[in-house]
């Protein structure tokens, strides 16, 4: 039953962007396109074959199944519920953390070896997002695991609680937080802008330039996993252990579907910050996840 | 449910240091505000009638209301650009902003607050030196009020939670002198933007030696 | 009585707020000195006395009382010299008055009260005040001052209301905290040290600004830069005088508890940093009025030298204020004069004036001599006490830098008021107007106050002040 996780959140990634897409075409007036229209066009991606510069070497080709094998990996460790990912160890979310950032080391790596100066700019943005996004996620798990005294995913989900009224707090402020996160690490609105199309303001885009067919199909696909599985994170907050699978499984859904309508009413409300706001607002998050951090230290009683 | 209170108020404080926009920073105070009209309503509610309705009229009409209705009037009157112009980077800002909440979250724990009012009194001093710090590092003089309305919630929370122990007319006295100070930083805000151009302190630096 | 004086006051000060004729504007303005007179006197006779919990008539604030008293008359006169100089209308005229009431009735309400949290409250009427005198004329640059001065201030004065709310979390939570500076005394005994040493420290910022004291000494002196000179006469006399009594009373209510060696390090070091400042400053300063400004901080500092050494040092200090008021204020009444004559405050641009105008530097010369403290002078005496205090509780260092940066301050001030008074330069400003001899009278009475305590110190105030420094260890 280890995979019935990772079986929802591939389920889960074949719809997610639809909805943030239908979501903003409502808002925006429109129909909208069929929810499975993404997962369309990766599919005819992935049957086209890539063209390779000639400048490129063999990392600008590896480095987009190392990135889509390491969104999988991180799939595994997630739980469901209560049961374990289909990898389960102590500090399993330090692994879980490095896994994503080797992924998106090879994606920089990649971008880099096409000696592009667009892939090269669009690269350090994405680096310096992401190292400013990565102590937010530590020290949110850290304070999780502060106050629930074990280290693994699936421990801390199990043994979180609504004991007390504060934990509502400390959950709306943690799932506030992945959700931004989810947001930057898929280059997503507030950050970044998948839509435009001039260069200069691109961050992630304008790093797979180069890349076509299957590698880009690869690389979309990656993105609609990483939506499922930070889904499959918040979904856990809310799931408490010992419910039936009946129960468990459409909370799922449902927080999952909850998720891609806010992704989708951030993006058609939220007008994209300018490039220098970017970092202060990546760093606010670390700031909260401080606060987060001190409440637990208050909450728990352990002090200098 | 005073804990959520005194969390998003914390939390606010760290809006407040990433607003660039005035309106912004104006509508983060009138929240304040709010929130210490939630937090001085629980706090206060078994105490003492008079002097609870006198605190909840405090914070609902002076801070939430009046306050940010008369800033955004000057704003407005004066044309004055809506960007807050700070002189350090924002990404600085909340970097410092962080590392005054650590430090009075150690601070508390150096001298031993009681446990049941830590958490009051890590956000007043937070919000104290936040104040300052944004006086400090803001150029406009609009800006500097808005530091010093910060400075005053924070010495609203930790008045709160040192418990009501100073007399009722003393309170009064306090919070009309709190409130005028206010009105009158205004007006001179106002002559500020009259005399000269540009409401920035680097008009202010022609007495020297 | 006090609130009957208070209630009386703010009728005449509202009376004086809306009144146009020059006739019952004086007739207000007697009517409040009388009442003033009136305050100070009941007040002498009920010594000790409290008055409805909040305030209490005790030696310390009766001697600034009378200081009060008596400059508030020599302010109001010279006030109405300034302003028929300056023939400002009548309106600008009542606002100054009625401004200058409050700020006399706010001072005489912070010398007597009893309770810490009303003092605060009255002093930050002091700065609200003061705030509109200190604009009086309506320039960018008074501008400037007068928003430095109430936005320094009115955060001093939060400082240190956060450092009373510390000291009623220090005392505990379960008592009710009675915030008289008589029970806060005995209740500081039992406070953990940590709270009683930041307490002090937010306490001390905040009065600091009202006092001059090193960390916030530079409102006061722009204040001092552009305020009318008879209000700059106020703000280096009385309204020190309010931070020193803020002050004291907060040392007073530390002095017992275990704390006390290392507020006297704290006070010690804040004094001899405001007395190197101040000599920094004064071997540069250009401006006259920045410069009497700068002779006040580097006083201030050593009435705090004086308070943190103990022993005479107590006594000392509180003498030294009350005769750096009377000096300061005469020299601050003549700077107006002065101005009168050469249209500038520039020293540079200055020079002859005892050719000029014989009376008038004759105050300055006389104010020099109070200044720098030389022998005939009360100023002398009250200092050379502070170094025996210093000496006998062996604060050498101290001791040692105080003096040199001292030195310093007297060669600074000699030089620029010797400057003023004999340079004959051939370039010099025309005498704008001449200035009777009749207005020195009021600065020749305050100066021979100053040498006259100095010989013969009246025995009635040097029991009040035995009496205010008794209960000091």
């Amino acid at each position: 039953m280890r995979v019935l996780g990772l079986i929802l959140i591939i389920i889960t990634s074949f719809f997610f962007t639809g909805i943030v897409f239908r979501t903003k075409s409502i808002f925006s007036g429109r129909k909208g396109r069929s929810i499975f229209q993404p997962m369309n066009d990766i599919w005819r991606l992935m049957r086209k074959g890539s063209v390779y510069s000639q400048t490129s070497s063999f990392i600008f080709r590896i480095a987009p199944s190392i990135y889509f094998a390491s969104v999988i990996i991180a799939i595994m460790l997630i739980p469901f519920g209560g049961q374990k990912g289909i990898f389960s160890f102590n500090c399993d979310f330090v692994f879980f953390a490095y896994i994503l950032a080797v992924g998106k080391f090879f994606n920089i790596v990649g971008a880099l070896d096409t000696g592009s100066s667009f892939e090269g700019m669009g690269a350090s943005r994405e680096a310096l997002y992401s190292l400013l996004a990565e102590p937010a996620f530590f020290i949110l798990m850290g304070s999780f695991a502060l106050l629930t005294g074990y280290t693994s995913f699936s421990d801390i989900f199990i043994s979180i609680h609504f004991g007390s009224y504060i934990s509502y707090a400390i959950v709306a402020l943690a799932a506030y937080i992945l959700i931004i996160i989810a947001m930057v690490e898929n280059s997503r609105m507030p950050v970044d802008d998948p839509k435009t199309h001039l260069e200069l303001t691109m961050v992630h885009e304008v790093m797979i330039l180069d890349n076509s067919g299957f590698d880009l199909g690869l690389i979309f696909y990656a993105t609609n996993l990483k939506f499922a599985m930070y889904g499959a994170i918040l979904a856990n907050l809310f799931l408490t252990p010992g419910k039936e699978w009946f129960l468990s499984i459409p909370i799922f859904v449902v927080v999952q579907i909850l998720f891609a309508i806010i992704v989708g009413i951030i993006e058609s409300f939220i007008a994209r910050f300018r490039m220098n706001h970017n970092s202060q607002f990546i760093f606010a998050l670390t700031s909260i996840s401080l606060i987060i951090f001190l409440t637990v230290l208050l909450m728990v009683g352990k002090f200098l | 449910m005073i804990n959520i209170l005194l969390i998003t108020f914390g939390i606010s404080l760290i809006y407040m240091g990433i607003a660039n926009r005035l309106s912004t920073c104006i509508n983060v105070l009138a929240l304040q505000g709010v929130l210490l009209f939630g937090i001085s309503f629980i706090e206060l509610i078994e105490i003492n009638t008079l002097n609870l309705i006198f605190v909840l009229f405090e914070t609902i009409v002076f801070k939430t209301i009046i306050i940010p209705l008369f800033l955004k009037h000057v704003i407005k009157k004066n044309k004055i650009v809506r960007e807050s112009e700070p002189f350090i980077p924002d990404f600085m800002s909340v970097g410092i902003i962080t590392f005054i909440m650590l430090g009075s979250f150690i601070f508390a724990n150096i001298i031993e607050v009681a446990n049941i009012r830590k958490m009051f009194f890590i956000v007043a001093i937070a919000a104290l030196f936040i104040g300052l710090f944004l006086i400090v590092s803001r150029k406009k003089v609009v800006t500097h009020i808005m530091g010093y309305l910060v400075i005053e919630n924070g010495v609203f929370i930790l008045s709160l939670s040192a418990g009501n122990k100073m007399q009722m007319l003393v309170n009064t006295g306090i919070t009309l002198d709190l409130f005028v100070s206010v009105l009158v930083l205004g007006v001179f805000v106002n002559r500020i933007g009259n005399t000269f151009e540009e409401m920035n302190v680097d008009n202010l630096t022609n007495l020297k030696d | 009585m006090l609130f009957y004086y208070l209630i009386i006051a703010l009728f005449i000060g509202i009376a004086t707020l809306f009144n146009r004729n020059s006739i019952i504007r004086f007739v207000l303005l007697g009517m409040f000195l009388t009442l003033q007179t009136a305050i100070t006197f009941y007040a002498y006779l009920h010594l000790n006395i409290e008055e409805y919990g909040y305030f209490k008539y005790d030696s310390l604030g009766v001697i600034f009382m009378f200081v009060l008293n008596l400059l508030s008359f020599t302010t109001i006169y010279h006030s109405h010299i300034y302003l028929s100089h300056r023939k400002d209308n009548s309106r600008v005229q009542s606002i100054y008055f009625a401004a200058l009431i409050m700020l006399i009735v706010a001072m005489t309400a912070v010398y007597v009260a009893s309770h810490v949290g009303l003092m605060w409250v009255f002093i930050e009427l002091t700065t609200l005040s003061v705030a509109t005198l200190i604009y009086h004329e309506r320039t960018s640059l008074s501008l400037e001052a007068t928003w430095k001065y109430v936005f320094v201030c009115t955060i001093g004065i939060t400082i240190t209301f956060i450092g009373i709310i510390l000291l009623s979390f220090g005392i505990g939570e379960s008592v009710a905290i009675d915030f008289s500076f008589k029970a806060l005394q005995e209740q500081l005994l039992h406070v953990n040290e940590s709270w009683l040493k930041i307490s002090f420290l937010f306490m001390i910022i905040g009065f600091s600004t009202k006092m001059g004291l090193f960390p916030m000494h530079t409102a006061a002196v722009d204040a001092h830069t552009v305020a009318p000179p008879p209000i700059s006469a106020f703000i280096s006399t009385t309204l020190m005088n309010v931070g020193f009594v803020a002050i004291f009373r907060t040392y007073s209510i530390f002095a017992h508890t275990s704390i006390q060696p290392w507020i006297n390090e704290v006070l010690l070091w804040s004094g001899l940093i405001s007395i190197i400042v101040s000599a920094a400053y004064l071997l540069k300063v250009k401006h006259l009025k920045r410069m009497s400004a700068y002779s006040s901080i580097e006083h201030m500092g050593l009435t705090v030298i004086g308070l943190a050494s103990g022993g005479i040092g107590y006594f000392a200090a509180i003498f030294h204020m009350v005769l750096h008021s009377f000096v300061k204020a005469s020299v601050f009444y003549q700077i107006d004069q002065f101005h009168r004559n050469f249209g500038t405050y520039t020293i540079s641009k200055t020079g002859n004036y005892f050719n000029r105008n014989r009376a008038g530097a004759i105050v300055f010369l006389l104010a020099l001599f109070g200044v720098i403290a030389m022998p005939p002078s009360g100023l002398f005496i009250t200092e050379f006490w502070i170094f025996k205090a210093l000496f006998t509780s062996s604060h050498f260092l101290i001791l040692t830098l105080a003096l040199l940066f001292l030195s310093f301050t007297i060669y600074s001030l000699a030089k620029n008021f010797l400057f003023i008074l004999f340079n004959q330069t051939k370039d010099m400003l025309p005498v704008q107007e001449t200035t009777k001899v009749s207005e020195t009278y009021s600065q020749y009475f305050l100066l021979a106050l100053i040498f006259y305590f100095g010989i013969y110190p009246p025995y009635q105030m040097i029991n009040l002040i035995q009496e205010a420094v008794k209960n000091l260890p």
